[in-house]
């Protein structure tokens, strides 16, 4: 053995015996949240591995979700949070009857409107292809801050058509709210409160939004047994020769009800929308696409497709019956637009639409882990 | 201190085992497949009309999604070796480059092969709904009324019908389904489309009323002859060549006009374009990579 070698043991040695850890503080650590992955359902999560989900952080961040002091203002008139347009009995949507955003098209605190209307915040942890009408947030953005439920909330606070806040001023605001500093420690390890982790605390509650127990859900696992016009329905949504809704919204293959994907599905024949898909592709066959939303609860998000066109979903059913719009770009999976569309009979779009109602799930619509708190850590 | 003694001691002998003379050791051989789509013996173009087949159809393609399942190399007295453990079922997406190459998990001994096959989609066994559940494997479910499982291929894209009018079409395939023209009414009918008998002469409801008395399984297999080495220590190339315009024009001459833009439900399509299946592909043994072990 040469004599490098011989260094190296003795070194080896040396630290055996010197390091010897003595009376090392406790570190800070978060309990782990477990998310149970629902029957059918995917197992990939899309879960940033800066933001894993904790106990302590989806209860900070239910807190900020519906603390109107995310505006980072005090005054009654300009309290504006997450929840001020994303009802949970509305499928976290505005709903066509709010009472405040007229249709369901929400506008900011400024009463600017939002270029589009909103989509659902419903079983996101399973989005990997882009949030946004048309994908623009998504993981493998190269823009680092472009990528992920937490950046939506950022934007949202700062866009002059929602929040229109300011982020130093918002986090500073709950630096100075008793209760709050406390919940940031024992989420993220520092009382310390900065917006990034106002951000991943909300995001962590969002991606608990998980809606799986619909009466469809349950004749899956065997528990409920469709009725004859849900059957029909349940038919007619995933043949060709009927309503052929499940290639970009899913069935039972695919318990999402949405691929995540971007469609033009026949709504127009010209685009000038500059967010749409071909608005952040540069792809000119992207022109007029749009993402296929969920149609789990759909029946509570009115108003429908990404202008909020049509008000209730016997108008959407009409449309894709009769009303599909040739295009350039229109997706080859509406094989039927040379038709006008799929061409449904009355009692067909009826069996349809019962089978739609059969993706409502009232339990997630009304459960109390994802309401607005009885009282915010400052109020105890 | 009493842990501390073994543990130097492993190290030191670790340590003066250690020598700089270099041990020859030489890895199995490794393949990979990569997988291609051409038409007319060029790459494919998506979303371009530069396309026109045997029947005549001008078309443009937008994407492929397919499976492919068990590939096996073939041995000289025709039994086979398995490329992948258990699954052993790829799903290849022209819009998705990281799968279109596959390297073989399974051990493969060093030797000549005379052949590769594999199956086009998923067999009767493998082909159960709810085994994907991730996707993009799970978004090629094919529903449980049309026999469940997956389709085993989605061919996208758009033809220029007699009309002269775009027009799209899904050249789907998967399981097939036999379809009862005479069955009596039931709740899948609608009573405003058919007479007020209860069973209606001569009136044939269309596909989507019709219940379905049987299911045909339309996957099929490929085999090629070629000459396959696998040496230690080097990896084999092989390329799978989907001739996409052989979907079209092989046994049959597939017309889009005449089968239209949906076939799912349309067994006498889907049969023709699995029976020109068994012209669509070509592998091209593309040798050994430079790389070595």
């Amino acid at each position: 053995m040469n004599q490098s070698k011989i260094l190296l043991f003795s070194s080896l040695l040396l630290l055996l015996f010197s390091c010897k850890p003595e009376n090392e503080p406790v570190k800070w650590q978060a309990t782990p949240y477990q998310t149970e992955i629902p029957f059918g359902f995917p197992t990939n999560l899309n879960i940033p591995s800066d933001n894993p989900l904790t106990v302590e952080g989806i209860a900070l961040g239910r807190y900020l979700f519906y603390d109107g002091r995310l505006s980072g203002r005090t005054h009654a008139d300009s309290l504006m949070s997450c929840a001020t347009c994303h009802i949970q009995s509305r499928n976290f949507e505005a709903g066509i009857d709010h009472p405040r955003f007229i249709g369901g098209f929400v506008h900011g605190i400024n009463g600017q409107q939002t270029h589009h209307v909103m989509l659902p915040l419903v079983n996101l942890i399973w989005n990997h292809s882009g949030y946004g009408w048309n994908g623009f947030l998504w993981p493998e953005n190269p823009v680092p801050d472009m990528r992920n439920i937490e950046d939506f909330v950022r934007l949202a606070v700062v866009a002059p058509d929602e929040i229109n806040g300011d982020t130093t001023r918002v986090k500073q605001l709950f630096q100075n709210l008793k209760g709050y500093p406390e919940l940031f420690g024992k989420a993220f390890g520092s009382e310390q409160i900065t917006f990034k982790n106002i951000e991943r605390a909300i995001a962590q509650f969002v991606r608990t939004l998980i809606s799986a127990n619909a009466p469809f859900d349950r004749f899956l696992r065997g528990e409920y047994q469709l009725t004859a016009s849900e059957l029909n329905g349940y038919v007619l949504f995933t043949t060709e020769e009927g309503a052929d809704c499940f290639h970009c919204h899913g069935g039972g293959g695919n318990p999402l009800f949405t691929t995540h994907l971007f469609y033009n599905n026949g709504k127009d024949s010209l685009f000038t929308d500059p967010l749409d898909r071909f608005g952040l592709t540069g792809d000119a066959a992207d022109l007029g696409k749009y993402k296929a939303p969920t149609l789990r609860n759909i029946a509570a998000s009115a108003p429908y497709m990404h202008d909020g066109r049509f008000a209730t979903l016997d108008e959407v059913l009409d449309f894709y019956a009769h009303h599909v719009v040739l295009s350039k770009t229109i997706d080859p999976l509406m094989h039927h637009v040379l038709q006008g569309g799929v061409q449904l009979t009355p009692p067909e779009k009826a069996d349809l639409k019962a089978f739609i109602m059969t993706l409502h799930d009232s339990s997630f619509l009304t459960n109390p882990a994802f309401a607005q708190p009885d009282t915010f850590p400052d109020q105890r | 201190m009493n842990k501390l003694l073994p543990i130097a001691a492993v190290l030191f002998l670790l340590m003066s085992g250690c020598n700089n003379a270099k041990k020859e050791t030489t890895a199995p051989g490794e393949l990979k497949i990569s997988f291609k789509h051409s038409v007319d013996g060029k790459e494919l173009i998506t979303d371009n009309f530069v396309y026109t087949n045997a029947a005549g159809n001008q078309y443009m393609i937008s994407e492929i999604q397919w499976f492919l399942s068990h590939p096996a190399l073939i041995r000289d007295d025709g039994s086979s070796h398995a490329l992948f453990g258990d699954e052993g079922i790829h799903y290849v997406d022209t819009d998705l480059p990281e799968t279109r190459q596959i390297t073989a998990t399974a051990s493969i001994p060093a030797g000549n092969y005379r052949g590769l096959r594999f199956t086009f989609g998923l067999n009767e066994a493998d082909n159960r709904s709810l085994r994907f559940v991730n996707p993009p494997r799970s978004f090629m479910f094919w529903p449980d009324y049309l026999g469940g499982g997956y389709h085993y291929m989605k061919l996208n894209g758009k033809w220029i019908n007699t009309n002269g009018l775009e027009a799209p079409f899904n050249f789907h395939l998967g399981i097939g389904q036999e379809y009862d023209s005479t069955a009596l009414k039931s709740s899948f009918v609608n009573p405003d489309d058919c007479c007020a008998g209860k069973h209606c002469e001569g009136f044939k409801p269309p596909r989507k009323m019709m219940p379905v008395k049987a299911f045909i399984q339309n996957y099929f297999e490929i085999s090629f002859e070629e000459d396959i080495r696998i040496e230690n220590g080097k990896t084999t190339l092989l390329e799978l060549d989907m001739q996409v315009e052989k979907w079209f024009n092989g046994k049959h001459i597939y017309d889009h006009n005449h089968w239209g833009g949906s076939i799912m439900q349309l067994q006498p399509a889907m049969q023709q374009g699995c029976e020109n299946g068994a012209e669509v592909f070509r592998l091209n043994v593309k040798g050994f990579t430079d790389e070595s072990k």
